[in-house]
C-alpha cells in the first residue's frame, strides 16, 4: 500500500493537471463544434444549391478521413502560412472542424425525423416561417439530437488523446511521459484509463439527465 | 521541397497496408464479436455483467490509450513485440466491442413473437438461429456493420503513434522530410477518403436493396 501512496503523492498532481487539460480541451472543443455544426447545418438548410453542395462535400471529406489528418494539417501547415498557434489550439481547432461535420449530420438527421405535415399545420395556423422554425422545428431537432450528441461528446473526449501526437500534455501524453520516466511498464496507462472511463461515465449520465428533462416527446 | 512521384508511390503502398490492417482486424473483430454477443443474452447474470464491463471499458477509453497500454504491457510480459501484432490486437478488441453492440442491436430488433412462432413450429434451436434469426440479424445489422468498418480504416491511423508504418505515419515522415504539408495531406486524405467512401457507398446501396425487399425494421 505504501508504494501506491508514494506513487500517488509523486504523480497525483501531474495526473490531475493532465486530466484538467483533457477535460477543458474536450469541453471547449465540443461547445465550439456545436456552434460550427449549427452554422454548417443552417448553411446546408437555407443556402443555395452550391452552398449546400459545398457543405456536403466538407462533411463527407471530414467524416471519411481520420482526425489525425486535420490535426497535422493545422499543426504542420499553419506555421508555413506564418500562423503560429500553440499546439493545444491547433489540436482544438482540428477537433472542432471534424466534430462540426459530424454534428451537422446529427442535426440534419434530427431535422429529417420531423414529420412533414407539421409544415402544413404551421402554415394553416399562420405561423411565419422563422417563428415556425424557432418555436416548433428547432426544439424538436435539439431533442432528437440529444443521444447522438452525447455519443459525439464521448468520441470527442476520446479523440483529445490524439493531441498527444502534437506534444499537448493531456492524459495520454502525461501517462506516456510517466511510463518512460518511471520505467513502469503500463500502470500509468491504467490510471489514465480510469480517468477517461470516469469522464465517459459522467457524460453518459449527463446525456440521460438531458433526455429525462424533456420527457414530453 | 515538393513531394515526388516516388513519395506518391510510397503513400499508395502505405494506404494498402492501412487497408490490410483494417481488413485483418475487421475479420478477427467480427469473429470475436460473434463469441461475445451471446454473452449479452446469456442466462447467467455474471456473463451479462462481464459483457457490459468489456464494452464499457473498450468503448470508454481512447484507441490510442488502448494501443499504448497493450503495446507496453505485451512488451513487458513477452519481451519486444512487433507494433503490427500489437496494432492488430488493439484494433481487434476495439472493433469486437463495436461489432458486438451492433449484433446485439440486431438480435434485439427481432420481435419476440417471431421466436415463439419458430418454437411453436417445433424448429430446433440451432435451426432457428441458422435459418430465421441469423439471416434477419444479418440484414438488420449490415448498414451499422459497414459503418464500423469505416471506423476501422480511420482508427488504423491511430496506430501510427505506436510506430506502425501505415498511411498516416508514411505521410508524417514525408512531411517531415519535404515540408510539403498541404500536398502530402491532400493525397493522404484522398486515399483515406477512397477507402472509407467506398465502404460507405457499398453500405448505402445494400441498405436500399434490402429495404426494397421488405426487410426494413418496421415492416416485419
Amino acid at each position: 500500500m505504501g508504494q501506491y501512496r508514494a506513487w500517488l503523492e509523486a504523480y497525483g498532481t501531474a495526473y490531475l493537471e493532465a486530466a484538467a487539460w483533457t477535460l477543458s480541451l474536450a469541453v471547449l472543443s465540443f461547445i465550439a463544434a456545436l456552434i460550427w455544426g449549427a452554422v454548417l447545418f443552417f448553411l446546408r438548410l437555407s443556402g443555395g444549391t452550391w452552398v449546400a453542395r459545398s457543405v456536403d462535400a466538407y462533411v463527407q471529406v471530414l467524416r471519411n478521413t481520420p482526425v489525425l489528418l486535420p490535426i497535422y494539417l493545422i499543426y504542420f501547415g499553419f506555421p508555413l502560412l506564418g500562423v503560429l498557434w500553440p499546439a493545444a489550439v491547433c489540436g482544438g481547432v482540428a477537433l472542432v472542424l471534424q466534430n462540426g461535420a459530424y454534428i451537422c449530420e446529427i442535426f440534419r438527421g434530427g431535422y429529417k425525423a420531423i414529420e412533414w405535415v407539421q409544415h402544413d399545420a404551421a402554415k394553416s395556423l399562420g405561423l411565419l416561417p422563422w417563428t415556425h422554425f424557432r418555436k416548433v422545428t428547432l426544439p424538436q431537432i435539439l431533442v432528437h439530437s440529444i443521444p447522438a450528441l452525447g455519443n459525439q461528446a464521448v468520441l470527442l473526449l476520446k479523440d483529445t488523446s490524439l493531441l498527444s501526437a502534437i506534444t499537448v500534455i493531456e492524459l495520454t501524453m502525461q501517462s506516456k511521459v510517466l511510463t518512460e520516466r518511471t520505467g513502469t511498464a503500463y500502470a500509468p496507462f491504467l490510471v489514465a484509463a480510469v480517468f477517461y472511463l470516469a469522464m465517459v461515465w459522467a457524460l453518459e449520465v449527463l446525456t440521460q439527465l438531458a433526455l429525462r428533462s424533456v420527457r414530453w416527446r | 521541397m515538393a513531394m515526388t512521384l516516388s513519395d506518391l508511390w510510397v503513400m499508395t503502398q502505405a494506404a494498402s497496408l492501412s487497408l490490410l490492417l483494417a481488413l485483418a482486424s475487421i475479420a478477427l473483430g467480427t469473429a470475436l464479436a460473434l463469441l461475445l454477443t451471446p454473452l449479452a443474452f446469456a442466462p447467467w447474470a455474471i456473463a451479462r455483467m462481464l459483457y457490459r464491463l468489456f464494452i464499457f471499458v473498450v468503448r470508454g477509453t481512447p484507441v490510442l490509450l488502448l494501443a499504448l497500454l497493450i503495446f507496453y504491457a505485451l512488451a513487458a510480459f513477452w519481451g519486444r513485440i512487433s507494433p503490427y501484432t500489437a496494432g492488430v490486437i488493439v484494433l481487434t478488441l476495439y472493433l469486437a466491442a463495436l461489432f458486438a453492440e451492433v449484433f446485439r442491436g440486431g438480435v434485439l430488433a427481432i420481435p419476440r413473437p417471431l421466436w415463439d412462432c419458430c418454437k411453436s413450429l417445433g424448429l430446433p434451436r440451432l435451426s432457428i438461429l441458422r435459418r430465421v434469426v441469423g439471416p434477419l440479424v444479418a440484414r438488420y445489422t449490415l448498414p451499422p456493420y459497414l459503418n464500423v468498418c469505416v471506423m476501422a480504416v480511420k482508427a488504423s491511423s491511430v496506430l501510427s503513434i505506436i510506430s506502425v508504418w501505415e498511411l498516416t505515419l508514411a505521410s508524417r515522415e514525408i512531411i517531415e522530410r519535404t515540408l510539403d504539408v498541404y500536398r502530402v495531406l491532400a493525397v493522404a486524405a484522398i486515399l483515406y477518403f477512397l477507402m472509407c467512401f467506398a465502404i460507405d457507398r457499398l453500405g448505402r446501396r445494400l441498405e436500399i436493396r434490402l429495404a426494397a425487399r421488405g426487410f426494413a425494421g418496421e415492416r416485419l
